[in-house]
């Protein structure tokens, strides 16, 4: 026993855990189910609580409206939020990890505008009206196919930057380059928008602004099951992200094959960015401000308890951002992007207040 | 040579340089190589400490990423543990090799002892679940290293010297018989260098490890180290270009004499004595020196850096005699061509009148 040991007892320095803490994940948890329901009661139509939760357990409602409203458009609409806010958190979380950047995003990096692009792609070969109203017309192989080409524009963007990356070890730079790529993408889709018609513009605008209530039917199973499979992977790859930590080079001393890890977050964030921003429009700052919020309230850097929170955390900002969206009480509805905006950047700049360096809180 | 646990036979390193060739030939890949250093036949032991060193640009670096398998060496084998390295996949290299580099890990909610338990990664299955075993061994390592004070702190807000120990830590959790330390003592103050210093020294006598490190610090290294590796010998000499690197135990590097031609430059000389480094004074004037104790060795040095050649026999018209007990000495400067005498009680009285006489 050391001479410091003995002047402060051994028990000064508890051996912390590293076990991840199941009462702050129930506790998410609990937050997600209370936005949920809020989210199926408030709206343009204040549903009483008992009624939706009957209507939920299938016992249905004396009120045939709230049941059509409940079970047609609220309940789609509130999966959506869970299932775009946990997939947007849990890619930002990886991207920031594997760039080791603190602004790293699926919106910053021009991920967003590379799926994009793949949608307005489809949109075009397609040579119906690009809007989510053309997406449904095409039915389920359509919302497949939409998936798909979102997908493959996210991971052309990431593999661009990915491949600048190898080269370019400079985060700044790589910022940069990602923005540039990004911009290069938003700039085809202008130029396509240039030669279509009026009408086609102003569809595109309006799936710019993001919505959730586009998604019905079999498309939330589709969304439902590649958002699953990019958050399983996401989960799979824990445990490298946490090396990852360390920088690639002790990351390779550690027998971990950086290559791999990079595919299996490019394919896991093409996946999730791809297919929210196919169904739902390119949703900003979710991704980016999800897991600075998860880090600062967790004080943690545990992949293993980041990605479940980042995911909860992400569903409870993205269900807040609808309740607002709806205005309840009022006959109309905020663009999700404009309020996702509204909320995300104060909660970036707050942590960036409350970390004074954001360069060493990061990750 | 056989018993080593790390070595190599008429190693080349340097790199690749890929050439693309004129198109009409039809392999259009040439590869050129720009050879470091070779002829590198080195061994580790286990229980040793070694310290590599050389000038800047020498090729430390390079042979320290060779050795840890991070590049392919030009010519030659390295062998770990009777296995051919490049042979060897990245996850039974962790297990044997861990290594501590200079990049510096900024992330911040980044726990010492989350960061010490990632040592554990080529063990642990695909959760990263640590068994007890792992944890026993990662609060082992902490222990040994010496921080169990800041477990619970955040690397980012470590110093300098307090990092550098929990990434040694990191390296010890990984449990492999050899750990390779890239300029481990960079950065760090006098008492933290010799305290990573001294750890690596335990960590080579109790546990076992075979331990190398590049570093840049000769004096430490010829004291802590059971053997040195010294690169780029041969461009210094530019004589005998049979191998650029010279290894041995420290003090026979310095008897024979090999270490101080290694390091001989202008303006400064490598003192076999005292085995450290000193500038060369250019010296303008002679001066005489009695008396004895460690006074007498600090004016000395005092005198030199002003310029004095200091002898100490009586033929010199300047001279400086001290005397009295240790600790309340006495100076007594005598000038031949005037006859004066004069005492002081005080080295910086006597080395500032001959400051001013050497001024005129």
């Amino acid at each position: 026993m050391s001479v410091e040991e003995a002047a402060f007892g051994v028990h000064s320095h508890p051996w912390p855990r590293l076990a991840p803490r199941l009462p702050v994940l129930v506790i998410l948890f609990g937050f997600v189910a209370f936005f949920f329901m809020l989210d199926l009661v408030l709206g343009s139509v204040r549903i009483p609580f008992q009624s939706v939760l009957s209507i939920l357990a299938g016992q249905g409602s004396d009120n045939v409206a709230w049941e059509k409203i409940v079970s047609y458009i609220r309940l789609p609409k509130a999966v959506t939020a869970v299932l775009a806010g946990a997939a947007l958190a849990v890619s930002g979380l990886q991207m920031q990890t594997l760039f080791r950047n603190p602004l790293a995003g699926p919106s910053v990096l021009g991920i967003s505008a590379g799926a994009s692009l793949g949608v307005a792609m489809v949109m075009l070969a397609s040579g119906s009206a690009a809007n989510a109203f053309a997406i449904r017309q095409l039915g389920l192989g359509g919302s497949w196919l939409i998936v798909i080409a979102s997908s493959l524009g996210a991971a052309l963007v990431l593999l661009v930057v990915l491949a600048i990356a190898v080269r370019i070890r400079d985060n700044v730079v790589l910022l940069i380059v990602g923005i540039m790529v990004g911009n290069i993408t938003v700039s085809l889709i202008s130029i396509w928008q240039y030669f279509s018609e009026p009408e086609q513009i102003q569809d595109y605008l309006i799936w710019t602004f993001g919505s959730l209530g586009g998604v019905l039917g079999g498309q939330l199973w589709v969304l439902g099951t590649v958002v699953g499979a990019g958050i399983l992977i996401s989960f799979a790859a824990s445990k490298s992200l946490n090396v990852m930590l360390l920088g690639e080079n002790y990351a390779r001393s550690l027998g971990m094959s950086t290559f791999s890890v990079r595919v299996t977050v490019i394919a896991a964030t093409s996946l999730l960015a791809g297919s929210v921003t196919g169904f739902c429009g390119p949703i900003g700052f979710i991704g980016i401000a999800v897991p600075h919020l998860t880090r600062s309230i967790l004080n943690t850097s545990d992949h293993r308890f980041l990605m479940p929170s980042s995911c909860l955390v992400g569903a409870i900002l993205m269900l807040v951002c609808d309740i607002i969206a709806q205005m309840p009480g009022s006959q109309t509805t905020l663009p999700i992007n404009a309020v996702t905006a509204l909320i995300g950047s104060p909660v970036v700049i707050w942590v960036i207040m409350k970390n004074r360096n954001l360069k060493s809180s990061f990750s | 040579m056989n018993s080593a646990i790390l070595q190599t036979k008429d190693l080349a390193i340097g790199y690749r340089i890929r050439h693309r060739g004129p198109r009409k030939r039809k392999k259009g890949l040439r590869h050129f190589s720009r050879v470091v250093a070779g002829n590198l036949s080195l061994g580790l032991n286990e229980g040793e400490l070694v310290c590599l060193l050389g000038p800047n640009g020498s090729g430390k670096s390079t042979l320290m990423r060779t050795l840890a398998g991070v590049q392919k060496p030009i010519d030659g084998e390295v062998m770990l543990n009777g296995a051919r390295l490049e042979r060897m996949s990245p996850k039974e290299v962790a297990k044997k090799m861990s290594l501590v580099l200079t990049d510096r890990v900024v992330t911040g909610n980044l726990s010492v002892y989350a960061l010490v338990a990632l040592g554990r990664y080529p063990y642990t299955g695909w959760t990263g679940t640590l068994s007890r075993d792992d944890e026993e061994i990662v609060r082992q390592a902490i222990e040994t290293a010496g921080i169990r004070r800041f477990v619970a702190r955040h690397i980012s807000d470590l110093s300098d010297g307090e990092r550098q120990k929990v990434m040694i830590a990191r390296a010890l959790a990984q449990d492999t018989p050899v750990i390779m330390l890239d300029e481990p003592t960079a950065h760090l103050d006098l008492p933290n260098r010799i305290e990573v210093m001294q750890l690596l020294k335990r960590l080579a006598r109790e546990q076992q490890k075979a331990v190398v490190m590049s570093t840049h610090e000769l004096d430490l290294a010829l004291q802590a180290a059971d053997g040195i590796w010294l690169m780029n010998f041969s461009t210094a000499e530019a004589s005998n270009a049979s191998a650029d690197i010279v290894t041995g135990m420290p003090e026979a590097l310095v008897l024979d004499g090999r270490l101080e031609k290694a390091f001989h430059r202008n303006g400064f000389e490598f003192d076999r004595h005292s085995g450290s480094f000193r500038i060369h004074h250019e010296p303008t004037a002679t001066i005489g020196l009695f008396g004895d104790g460690t006074e007498t060795y600090w004016t000395k040095r005092a005198l030199e850096r002003l310029g004095y050649r200091v002898v100490s026999d009586g033929t010199v018209s300047r001279r400086v005699e001290l005397s009295g007990a240790n600790g309340s000495k006495c100076w007594r400067y005598f000038d031949g061509e005037t006859s004066e005498t004069e005492e002081y009680t005080d080295i910086c009285a006597v080395v500032e009148r001959l400051r001013r006489w050497r001024a005129k």
